[in-house]
């Protein structure tokens, strides 16, 4: 049997009709966008044409994009951006964000306070609750920005985006989202759904790695954290990648024309895959199984294997790829500030997250949920 | 052929035995324990064990073309290893960690992850021999005398020894560098790794002074000999070991060395090269690999690593066990290992409690 991917979550590869976007702008239209002659033209158009293929993907205006080097810095550039804004204008900003929030954001908001802003971390419930009394009390004090992601890439749990929105416009509150892994797996909609930011990247949705952006709304404040030239309205300085602008683009235009019927697809398989280990493995826990959940990842906390990263190293060798918390948080032995969140620190679950993507077919998740059931009985013996 | 786990410290004996394993077509796992973080000496120049291991190990595993993964086992290491070695100090012993760590921590973990992973064997980077035979598996010494490890793996669970691998011990360092050469590996020239691996200093009271802070093991305290005499004063006796020389003071007609540390009264006692040598040994922390000896019975033991090994008759089993030996042994060390040896079977072990010095020494 060939090793199978089970980890789109963590990253895709790059789909074709993407690499041949790309291309022409590796070695043929290889110019600066900011030089003056053709060479430039002909890279920026490439540029803004990629800017509005962006913004129309997710109904924003092309002006509203802001093209970075991929979710981390996205994120941090929304926060960090924000508060610095504020503080220009001599104010201390408040963040408010959801306690199972990617690293990106809970790290760039613990940065945010060591320069001085208020930070309020507001709980989930593993229904998909969010704790909205605390969000909205910490919303009303002053100027302040929610950073709630729309979905969880540990659980696929989806946070109640729209309903943070609306809690924060009646404070006068902007609100930022993380939505790397909801393009292409949930309808992202910034006129349906209107965030004042909002972060994507490339490599979840079979783009290249390093090339993301930040949807600003017009009007919102920010300032920069890098400094230099004035490329990306002076927010984003740096001679702009524009292969890979070209990429983000084109594989954002492509989730967002296919998501319907691919997330009912992978959705499917999920289920199939949920349904194989429930039967196969006693003690198993879907992740967030109550919460609305994006269709591709299927996390699982397995009672009687503490570790997470061992069962992932199993079924590695067995090739099975998958990770456990996230692949950024893997090696450690402890349970992921996720997962901890939860369902509370004394959880002792291995946690292994399965994610699902355009390769995925039913022979797959049947192979998996095999390899699984025979892994967990090995260890439990062991 | 096999699913075996491979320890990959990073250095060049575990790098040559994963590709002496994947040479014999073995599906060879790979694996580097985390056991304990440099990050608060900076600039540290160690070989092994740490991050550095880590990376090395990941290069000679890509090489190989095997999987590698990194067991975190810090929090186990530091209980077992770390802090056993700085209460054995405290308590005037002197600490053998790596055979601790080999005991308790590494290869326990590695049969229980080794379990896990689906693996039939664990191998790792020793200068040891294993025979499995039909009659039962045993740990014999490696071929290259000088490099031969077998001491430091007395303390391995019995259970674990037919599902041993040590790929080197039939080979010299040499010729283990030599593969590594030939075969391209990053760790090919690598320096042995002397000093203990959790000391990054290489000065083991640094560790002392930030685990213990005030503590009678670190506080002055009397030089006294044999015959009960103030010979002079010392900073702690968590400096001092048996057999030492340094930190005595001059001024004696003769050399003097440690003979005792005695923690209740803070005293280090100290006499002459003769006063050294004694010929009877108890022993406790027993483990044995295969049966246990016999009261009567005569064996070989080693009391240090390096040490030739000297003849010994076994006077009492239990919980502990009391050899005399055939010749005076010098500087016999409480916390130290003896390790006993059936020419170059190894039988098994323990922890020196005490030695003494009988009548028949002259």
């Amino acid at each position: 049997m060939e090793p199978i991917y089970l980890d789109y979550a963590a990253t895709t590869p790059v789909r074709e009709e993407v690499r041949d976007a790309m291309v022409p702008y590796l070695s043929g239209t290889f110019g600066n966008p900011s030089s003056i002659h053709r060479w430039g033209r002909a890279a920026d158009d490439a540029l803004e044409g990629a800017r509005a293929e962006a913004a129309a993907a997710l109904s924003a205006r092309p002006r509203e994009i802001l093209f970075v080097r991929g979710g981390t810095e996205s994120d941090n550039l929304g926060l960090l951006g924000w508060c610095g804004a504020q503080r220009a204008l001599g104010v201390t900003p408040t963040l408010v964000v959801s306690a199972i929030e990617h690293p990106a954001v809970l790290a760039a908001a613990e940065a945010a306070r060591a320069q001085g802003a208020h930070v309020e971390k507001v709980a989930v419930s593993p229904d998909g609750a969010l704790d909205f009394d605390a969000a909205g009390h910490a919303l009303g004090r002053g100027p302040a920005l929610a950073s709630v992601m729309w979905v969880n890439n540990e659980t696929g749990l989806q946070l109640p985006v729209a309903k943070v929105v609306e809690l924060a416009r009646e404070r006068s509150a902007l609100v930022h989202s993380d939505a790397a892994q909801a393009i292409g797996k949930v309808p992202v909609d910034v006129r349906e759904v209107p965030v004042d930011m909002l972060s994507a990247t490339a490599h979840k949705i079979y783009g290249p790695k390093g090339a993301g952006l930040l949807f600003v709304r017009e009007g919102t404040p920010l300032a920069p954290l890098l400094h230099g030239g004035g490329q990306e309205r002076r927010l984003r300085p740096g001679t702009e990648d524009v292969a890979g602008a070209v990429g983000l683009a084109t594989a954002l235009r492509l989730a967002a024309a296919e998501q319907r019927t691919e997330s009912a697809r992978l959705a499917a398989l999920r289920d199939r895959l949920a349904a194989l280990l429930d039967a196969s493995i006693g003690g198993l826990r879907i992740n967030a199984a109550e919460a609305p959940r994006a269709p591709h990842v299927l996390s699982v906390g397995v009672e009687g294997i503490e570790d997470g990263s061992a069962l992932v190293m199993a079924l590695d060798i067995e090739g099975v790829a998958v990770s456990g918390g996230s692949a950024c948080s893997s090696g450690a032995s402890q349970a992921s500030h996720v997962i901890r969140a939860l369902y509370g620190a004394e959880d002792r679950r291995g946690t292994v997250r399965f994610s699902l993507g355009r390769s995925t077919d039913n022979a797959a998740v049947e192979w998996a949920a095999k390899v699984m059931s025979d892994v967990v009985a090995r260890m439990r013996a062991a | 052929m096999s699913r075996v786990l491979v320890a990959m410290s990073g250095g060049v004996d575990s790098s040559v035995a994963a590709a002496l394993l994947v040479e014999v077509g073995h599906e060879v796992v790979g694996v580097t324990m985390k056991t304990f973080c440099y990050s608060d000496t900076p600039g540290h120049g160690k070989t092994c064990c740490g991050l550095d291991g880590i990376a090395d190990a990941k290069r000679v595993a890509q090489v190989l073309d095997i999987p590698h993964y990194v067991f975190d086992v810090e929090e186990d290491f530091t209980r077992d290893v770390i802090d056993d070695f700085v209460s054995e100090y405290a308590q005037g012993r002197t600490p053998n960690p790596c055979v601790r760590c080999n005991s308790n921590t590494k290869f326990r973990d590695l049969m229980s992850r080794g379990r896990a992973l689906g693996c039939s064997f664990i191998a790792s980077g020793h200068y040891a021999r294993v025979e499995h035979a039909a009659e039962g598996s045993r740990i014999l010494r490696g071929l290259d005398v000088s490099k031969d490890q077998a001491y430091f793996l007395w303390g391995l669970p019995a259970t674990l020894v037919p599902r041993l691998l040590f790929p080197v011990g039939a080979l010299t360092k040499d010729e283990v560098r030599r593969r590594a050469r030939s075969l391209g590996l990053v760790t090919a020239d690598k320096p042995e790794s002397q000093e203990i691996c959790f000391v990054p200093t290489g000065d083991y009271r640094d560790l002392l002074r930030k685990r213990l802070r005030a503590h009678p093991a670190l506080a002055p305290g009397e030089i006294v000999t044999s015959d009960g005499e103030v010979v002079g004063r010392h900073e702690g006796y968590g400096s001092f070991t048996v057999g030492q020389r340094r930190g005595l003071g001059g001024g004696f007609p003769e050399a003097r060395f440690v003979l005792e540390i005695r923690p209740e009264s803070r005293q280090v006692i100290v006499g002459t090269r003769e006063e050294l040598f004694q010929d009877e040994v108890v022993v406790a922390e027993l483990n044995w690999l295969d049966d246990a000896p016999e009261p009567g019975e005569v064996v070989q033991v080693q009391l240090r690593y390096r040490a030739r090994p000297v003849g010994a008759t076994v006077e009492e089993v239990g919980e502990s066990v009391r050899l005399e030996l055939a010749e005076p042994a010098a500087a016999i060390t409480p916390g130290q290992s003896a390790v006993l040896f059936d020419g170059d079977r190894l039988r098994g072990g323990g922890r020196i409690v005490r030695a003494a010095r009988t009548a028949r020494v002259g």
